[in-house]
């Protein structure tokens, strides 16, 4: 088959825009039947596979500033494929795809182990420590292409990849093989009202997350617009999640530094 | 067969062989397995076509065009409409989680007449005949007995055909009782109303403006439209239009501003109009406006502007003098800039004087009715129904006045006071209430002085609540007759909160109702049938449908067909026909406004010997706090440090905390002059020292499992507080005290 | 009453003492019981583990269980494949110890996993870059390997030896326990080792993460190399304790002590192993990370720097010191603290290497979550250790588990028992150690 290039799905989501609003939390839940308990407040065990999290500068009033990063699986690819979570997994439930980049998660194959979110150093990865329960008359809302986890298992963010399927199989079916940039799009990226979080592929260079990160793969996938970080980059997990922020401490929260380092140097 | 020991055990493990070694192991250890992922409790989504219908959102005012992705005869996920001119494709986390309440757990499924009593949640179900009966008989009952303008209803909306219906039954009724739910709208209807002498809501030019100068508006915690808003600040973003927010919290609005400015709260208007004598003082301000549309301008910088100069304003508000002149300038000489407010989401009315202030600010620099300013949007005025025909008793009861006293000689241009209502029940000894009805509102929660309005609430003898939801008024209510849900229901939302050009949303069935509700219209149409002439006769139209298309005409399949109807041609009068007060100009000054201003600063309640500290509510985008108790999607996003289990925290300056010996996560009992509550403490830098904040929505008593019981009501804290000129509650806070549990 | 099962020549409690001694230890183990049902039957939220807690009390146990149960296959390497013949002694004991700390694993690890019916997908859907899968398939290969070592044992009960098939079987058994010692070392060596690479391979995770050769990251050999340190010295633990409580000597002094040399020995070689590691780790591999040592440390009572203190130079470099020497080992008093310490060693490194790793936060914007395990988590903790002391209860009892026991216990006087007690004692007439 021609136009086979491996694609590499992910995010860039501008921090600058982001709102803490928490559109893209419920936009996930709703996309993909995410169970909701009674007291969802020990956030240790509360299920977001899109958590957007609250950072702040740490100075004093009135010199304090926060910023909000949302933060869904980073669909790590590590060094080639070998992403933190996947290449733990004793069952192979969890999978790097060479394809789309998306790091899948099997859940009728995971036994619960939790190796991988052992492994997993953004807490992407949930387990299901209880029964899902929708209170009667909610479970006609759940959304047929996702199916309903079990408990016992661990879930995370997929990049909404029953969305790929679903325009893959429209794709086939007119006789195409390749998508366009809006055919496929994440509940979040879909739903976020500040027009945060563009998703695209990143190997593509008619696609803004292309534009906007300008990854270079021959350096793991770094970013080459010096506004632009990833969580944890020195770790190299190798996420494809990117970040856009102007302001330099929130960049400088994307990761650890030792007390003198400069981390303009990074890029 | 003799056993003997050795046989015995040849044949355990013989046995044992055998089993291990034939395929049943094997078997069920893999049916095991494959039941592990078939577990009957764990729900299976049905299947079935995939289909879309466009309909508009209506939980809150934003009037967002939004998109249901229904599978079978099932709604499985709600999106924005694409292209829709207010929110184009982008949807708010409320709106996103709507499902949650057409299949939600606190719908109330029938109509139910109350058996133990308010508020023990004891309920009997009853048929829709019965329910509409008893309510006719209690008022042709009050009617009877000369009591007509005893009905009130309390509407969360006063736009569009449901609570026109409603408010056309009370006046053929006999009740001029129609009381709305207060919004910063109000005080933007008043100032446009004193200064422009036009009947207009405000529309804010955010897309065009350059230069965003907010008072504490939440522009992205659901101020004005909140998609829109959203949206508008992403787009400042891009453009870089720079955006001051002024405001005693570091709120998500002001940590995403270009600049923060605290401010000591209660003070902004000394700020706006410290800022407008700067602009007077170096002659900054549009002169081609000033001199050729405005009356009055003398007036206003004497009488008005000489008490401001920046040391005044610095010592009032706690802004550098220096950052007050600067900020001045920066607003005088960007070329479209915008003054707004409202605190917060706008939930609230704000005092005549403040919003004038900032009226007054927009009209220095021109941007009254321009690109990029503040436009008077008249109301689309298309429900044009037949005459009233008014009986004795109708004309009679209209006479009487108002029970909150809108209108009335001390508060003549306001139309709704509803925080007003418990203060008259209460003050003698028969309610002048008798019969109460609530449409799309949920007063028991959401008045403030919560100790005050219960007590208010035991004397009216007969609450009738409309509401779909087991929100506190219908769990507080004698009898409920739920309406479907927006998703259920055929309505027209008029108007987006703010927008700029006159839009009406239409709502659309998306699915079958759930259960045994009633169309609201349709219920007040079936009542005024029961009761006979002459109120029947107020209502000609077979059903709320017909009414809904009658009320259309020639625009309603073109409604129907796109969702909304839009003048997209509007442009806002020009400065030489926008205004119509008796000058025709743009009034800063007249004896209305001079009074306004010199009432301009309003006080927090209680004394400052006991209560040291300032409490504050704030919004939050992830948390719905007007008639719509957050769905549990929703409040799943909140932070553990807004509330952990059952409690609620409060925002407190580490300075302050540390001063009463308050550590984090410490509880605490938080009182004011209105009642006190405990609460444990969250250190938070981004708020001055000295104020201390508690978020809006919380401390549900009703509703479902998901939302009852987690934090403080924080209308138990704070009362209202009339402002001096209008009559409008201009409460911004309270004083409190902080003390350890 | 049970008499006839009881070994010949030696002495033992009347059964209704036994049944009332063990009286507690069984409540303790039904109630372990029903925690493990409630934890099947309703799943892991019986616990107080959570998402970032993912590993916790459990897994840590089960590290620490098959980390001191290494003294089996330590034993039986240095028995049968090095030739120290004098360790046949205590090489029972150690592969009872080793056989229930390994069967614990195995029933902790089937308690842990949140679908435990699907356990078995490790196997069959095995992912061979995974430790895990290395673990799993060598605990339960050298799980076997100990059941084949321990059923000789059983098979030399009086009642059972007395059946000719069992007695011919235990007998060739025993002849080739070599090739399951070495098989059980060789198991022994990759998956106690795989156990440390669970830890050391989470590159996500700069307190784990180690670098180290090929797959193989450092914490792999050091976890084997502890093991077969602090394996043998809980061996010995055990072996003092049952001591104390039978109130009989069970194993020669010489026999404890070659064992206990050699474990010094391997501690001191560890803890240098462990030093260069931390040291490697604390200067190189997290800076690399943008981490310093004490971004490790919280000023948490759980997670301060005392952990590193303890591990290192209280339960490492003290106890090497005493074991290596002769005077350390030769008096009680020193010999059961070094004793213990090198246990508590093992107990603390894997404490953090499990607990620890789970705690440090890697984001910036993330703190120290906290964690303390439910009951259920503690009653299941606990139901090995009862299920061992039973089956070290009734083992002791019915088989011949320690071959000195008749030497240094003769039951015939009063007098001759304390003559030979001496004389054992002085070990001078003890059979020399093979050249
Ligand atoms: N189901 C549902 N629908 C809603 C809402 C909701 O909560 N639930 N709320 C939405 C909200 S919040 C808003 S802001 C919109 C409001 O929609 P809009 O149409 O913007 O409503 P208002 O401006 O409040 O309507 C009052 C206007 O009507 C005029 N008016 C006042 N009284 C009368 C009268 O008796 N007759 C006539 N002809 N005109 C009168 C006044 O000039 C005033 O400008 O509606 C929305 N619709
Ligand atoms: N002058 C005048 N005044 C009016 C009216 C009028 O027509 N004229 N109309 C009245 C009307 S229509 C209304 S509805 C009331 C308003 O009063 P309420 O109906 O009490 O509601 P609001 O608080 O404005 O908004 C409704 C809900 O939407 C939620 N919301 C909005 N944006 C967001 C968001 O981004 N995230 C989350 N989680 N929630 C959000 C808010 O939390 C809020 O609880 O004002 C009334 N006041
Ligand atoms: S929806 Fe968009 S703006 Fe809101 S929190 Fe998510 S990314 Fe930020
Ligand atoms: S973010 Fe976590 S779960 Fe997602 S790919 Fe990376 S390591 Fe795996
Ligand atoms: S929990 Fe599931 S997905 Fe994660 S490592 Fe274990 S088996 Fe794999
Ligand atoms: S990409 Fe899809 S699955 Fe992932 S966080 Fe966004 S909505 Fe959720
Ligand atoms: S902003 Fe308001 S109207 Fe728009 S989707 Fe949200 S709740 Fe609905
Ligand atoms: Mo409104």
């Amino acid at each position: 088959m021609k136009n086979d290039q491996a694609k590499k799905y992910g995010m860039v989501i501008d921090l600058d825009k982001c709102t803490g609003c928490g559109a893209c939390m419920v936009a996930c839940m709703a996309e993909n039947n995410i169970p909701f308990k009674e007291d969802e407040s020990n956030k240790l065990d509360s299920i977001t596979w899109m958590r957007v999290y609250q950072l702040t500068n740490g100075k004093p009033y009135p010199e304090t500033d926060i910023c909000y990063i949302p933060r869904p699986c980073m669909h790590c690819e590590g060094d080639h494929g070998h992403s933190p979570c996947v290449s733990v997994c004793p069952a192979t439930a969890t999978d790097y795809s060479q394809k789309t980049g998306i790091v899948s998660q099997i859940y009728t194959r995971c036994f619960g182990c939790r190796y991988c979110m052992a492994a997993c150093p953004y807490h992407a990865r949930y387990f299901n420590w209880w029964d899902p329960v929708w209170p009667n008359g909610m479970e006609k809302f759940l959304n047929p292409s996702v199916s309903p986890r079990m408990r016992g298992v661990v879930e995370k963010c997929s990049f909404c990849f029953h969305r790929h399927q679903l325009a893959m199989n429209k794709a086939f079916v007119e006789g195409r093989r390749e998508l366009e940039e809006n055919e496929y799009q994440t509940s979040c990226a879909q739903a976020c009202p500040s027009g945060a979080i563009a998703f695209g592929d990143l190997n593509n260079p008619k696609h803004t997350v292309n534009q906007l990160a300008q990854p270079d793969n021959a350096h793991g996938g770094q970013p080459k617009n010096p506004e632009v970080f990833r969580l944890l980059e020195k770790l190299g997990t190798n996420p494809k999640v990117y970040y856009v922020s102007s302001r330099e401490w929130v960049r400088r929260a994307g990761d650890n530094y030792l007390k003198n380092e400069n981390p303009g140097k990074a890029h | 067969m003799k056993m003997d020991r050795r046989s015995f055990l040849s044949f355990v493990i013989g046995g044992a062989a055998g089993t291990a070694l034939s395929p049943l192991p094997w078997k069920v250890t893999d049916d095991l397995a494959i039941w592990s992922q078939n577990w009957s409790w764990t729900p299976v989504p049905e299947d079935g076509e995939v289909g879309y219908v466009n309909t508009t959102c209506s939980l809150c005012p934003g009037g967002c065009g939004i998109t249901v992705r229904k599978v079978g005869d099932r709604a499985v996920k709600i999106e924005g409409m694409k292209g829709h001119p207010v929110n184009d494709g982008g949807i708010c986390i409320l709106g996103l989680a709507g499902l949650q309440f057409l299949y939600g757990p606190s719908r109330i499924a029938s109509p139910m007449r109350r058996t133990g009593e308010r508020g023990e949640n004891k309920w009997q179900k009853i048929s829709w005949e019965e329910a509409i009966s008893e309510v006719s008989k209690k008022l042709a009952d009050l009617r009877s007995k000369n009591q007509s303008h005893a009905l009130a209803c309390i509407s969360g909306y006063d736009g569009g055909t449901v609570p026109r219906l409603f408010e056309r039954f009370l006046t053929v009724y006999g009740s001029a009782n129609f009381v709305r739910t207060p919004a910063v709208r109000d005080s933007y209807e008043l100032g446009l109303y004193l200064m422009q002498g036009t009947q207009a809501n405000a529309g804010f030019d955010v897309e065009n403006a350059d230069y965003i100068l907010s008072f504490g508006c939440g522009i992205i915690e659901g101020w004005g439209s909140p998609v829109r808003m959203f949206k508008a600040n992403s787009h400042w973003k891009e453009t870089g239009v720079k955006v001051t927010q002024v405001e005693p919290r570091l709120s998500n609005t002001a940590a995403k501003s270009d600049q923060w400015i605290p401010i000591k709260p209660g003070t902004e208007v000394v700020l706006a109009l410290g800022l407008a004598r700067v602009i007077v003082d170096e002659s900054l301000y549009r002169r081609e406006f000033i001199a050729s549309h405005t009356a009055g301008f003398d007036r206003f910088v004497q009488n008005v502007l000489k008490d401001y100069p920046p040391e005044q304003v610095e010592k009032v508000t706690g802004i550098d003098k220096a950052v007050v002149v600067s900020l001045a300038k920066t607003f005088a000489a960007a070329k479209k800039p915008l003054a707004i407010c409202g605190r917060g989401r706008g939930a609230g009315s704000e005092s005549a004087g403040e919003i004038m202030a900032v009226y007054a600010l927009n009209a220095l620099v021109g941007n009254i009715n321009q690109k990029g300013g503040v436009w008077a949007i008249p109301d689309p005025n298309y429900i044009r129904w037949p005459e009233l025909e008014m009986d004795a008793q109708a004309a009679a009861g209209m006479q009487k006045p108002r029970v909150d006293g809108a209108g009335s000689k001390k508060y003549p241009h306001i139309r709704n006071l509803l925080h007003r209502l418990p203060e008259m029940i209460n003050s003698t000894d028969a309610s002048p209430v008798q019969a109460l009805f609530v449409l799309e509102a949920n007063p028991y929660y959401s008045v403030s002085d919560s100790a005050f309005v219960r007590k208010a609430w035991k004397k009216i003898p007969f609450i009738v609540s409309f509401s779909s939801f087991m929100d506190e008024t219908a769990a507080n209510a004698d009898l409920i007759l739920p309406n479907h849900v927006y998703l259920e229901r055929h309505e027209d939302i008029p108007g987006a909160e703010g927008f700029i050009k006159p839009i009406i949303g239409l709502a659309k069935p998306v699915v079958n109702p759930q259960f045994d509700t009633l169309h609201a219209g349709d219920t007040i149409i079936r009542l005024a049938k029961m009761m006979g002439d002459p109120i029947a006769k107020a209502f000609p139209w077979e059903d709320y449908e017909a009414c809904l298309e009658e009320t259309f005409g020639d625009k309603w399949e073109a409604l129907g067909e796109k969702g909304y109807w839009i003048d997209a041609g509007f442009e806002p009068s020009p400065w030489n026909k926008a205004f119509e007060t008796a000058s025709k100009k743009f009034e800063f000054a007249s004896d209305d406004i001079g009074a306004s201003f010199q009432n301009a600063v309003v006080k927090a309640e209680g004394e400052e010997s006991a209560y040291p500290l300032l409490l504050i509510p704030y919004d939050s985008p992830r948390i719905s706090a007007g008639r719509i108790g957050n769905p549990p999607f929703v409040i799943k996003t909140v932070a553990d440090t807004v509330i952990k289990g059952k409690n609620g925290f409060i925002e407190v300056n580490p300075k302050t905390a540390i001063a009463l010996g308050l550590s984090e996560g410490k509880s605490a009992v938080i009182s004011t002059p209105r009642g006190s509550a405990k609460v444990r403490i969250h250190l938070f830098e981004g708020i001055m020292p000295g104020v201390v904040a508690m978020p809006t929505g919380l401390g549900h008593t009703a509703y479902d499992s998901f939302l009852a019981g987690k934090g403080v009501n924080i209308n138990e804290l704070i009362g209202p507080v009339e402002d001096g000129s209008s009559g409008l509650n201009a409460a911004w806070g309270i004083r409190a005290k902080l003390g350890k549990a | 009453m049970d008499s006839a099962l009881i070994p010949k020549g030696v002495n033992r409690c009347p059964l209704s003492e036994l049944i009332l001694k063990l009286g507690p230890v069984v409540a303790v183990l039904l109630w372990g019981v029903v925690a493990m049902f409630m934890c099947w039957i309703k799943g892991l939220n019986q616990t107080n583990m959570n998402d970032s807690y993912g590993f916790a009390l459990w897994i840590w146990a089960d590290l620490t269980v098959i980390a001191l149960g290494g003294g089996a296959f330590f034993t039986g390497l240095l028995r049968y494949i090095i030739g120290k013949d004098k360790l046949k002694n205590i090489i029972n004991f150690a592969v009872l110890i080793g056989f229930i700390c390994y069967s614990s694993a195995l029933l902790i690890l089937a308690i842990d996993i949140g679908q435990p019916l699907r356990g078995w997908f490790i196997f069959w859907h095995a992912n061979v870059h995974s430790m895990l899968t290395e673990v799993a398939f060598c605990l339960t290969c050298y799980f076997m390997v100990l059941t084949i070592e321990y059923l000789p044992l059983i098979l030399e009960n009086r009642q059972i030896d007395r059946l000719p098939f069992f007695h011919n079987l235990s007998h060739n058994m025993h002849e080739i326990m070599a090739v399951f010692a070495a098989t059980g070392a060789f198991l022994s060596f990759f998956h106690q080792g795989s156990l440390g690479g669970v830890a050391g391979v989470l590159f996500g995770r700069p307190f784990a993460f180690r670098e180290g050769i090929f797959i193989w990251p450092w914490t792999f050999f050091l976890f084997t190399w502890s093991a077969a340190a602090c394996g043998p010295c809980f061996t010995i633990m055990l072996l003092k304790i049952t001591e104390r409580i039978t109130r009989k000597k069970l194993v020669k002094d010489d026999v404890v002590d070659l064992l206990a040399k050699i474990a010094g020995w391997m501690l001191t070689t560890y803890i240098i192993a462990k030093i260069i590691d931390t040291w490697y780790w604390a200067m190189v591999t997290a800076p690399s990370l943008g981490f310093e040592l004490t971004d490790f440390y919280s000023n948490n009572p759980f997670y301060g720097m005392w952990i590193l203190i303890l591990e290192i130079v209280v339960c490492g470099i003290i106890p090497s010191i005493i074991l290596i020497s002769k005077k350390g080992r030769s008096n009680p008093v020193s010999f059961m603290t070094a004793v213990v310490l090198a246990v508590l060693g093992a107990c603390v490194n894997r404490w953090a290497m499990v607990l620890q790793v789970m705690a440090a936060p890697v984001l910036t914007f993330e703190g120290w979550p906290m964690y303390y395990p439910s009951w259920q988590e503690v009653a299941t903790t606990l139901l090995p250790v009862a299920y061992g002391i039973i089956l070290v209860a009734l083992s002791y009892r019915y088989l011949p588990v320690f071959p000195q026991e008749v030497e240094l216990n003769p039951v015939e006087s009063e007098d001759q028992g304390g003559k030979a007690k001496k004389a054992a004692l002085s070990g001078a007439e003890v059979s020399p150690a093979r050249a």
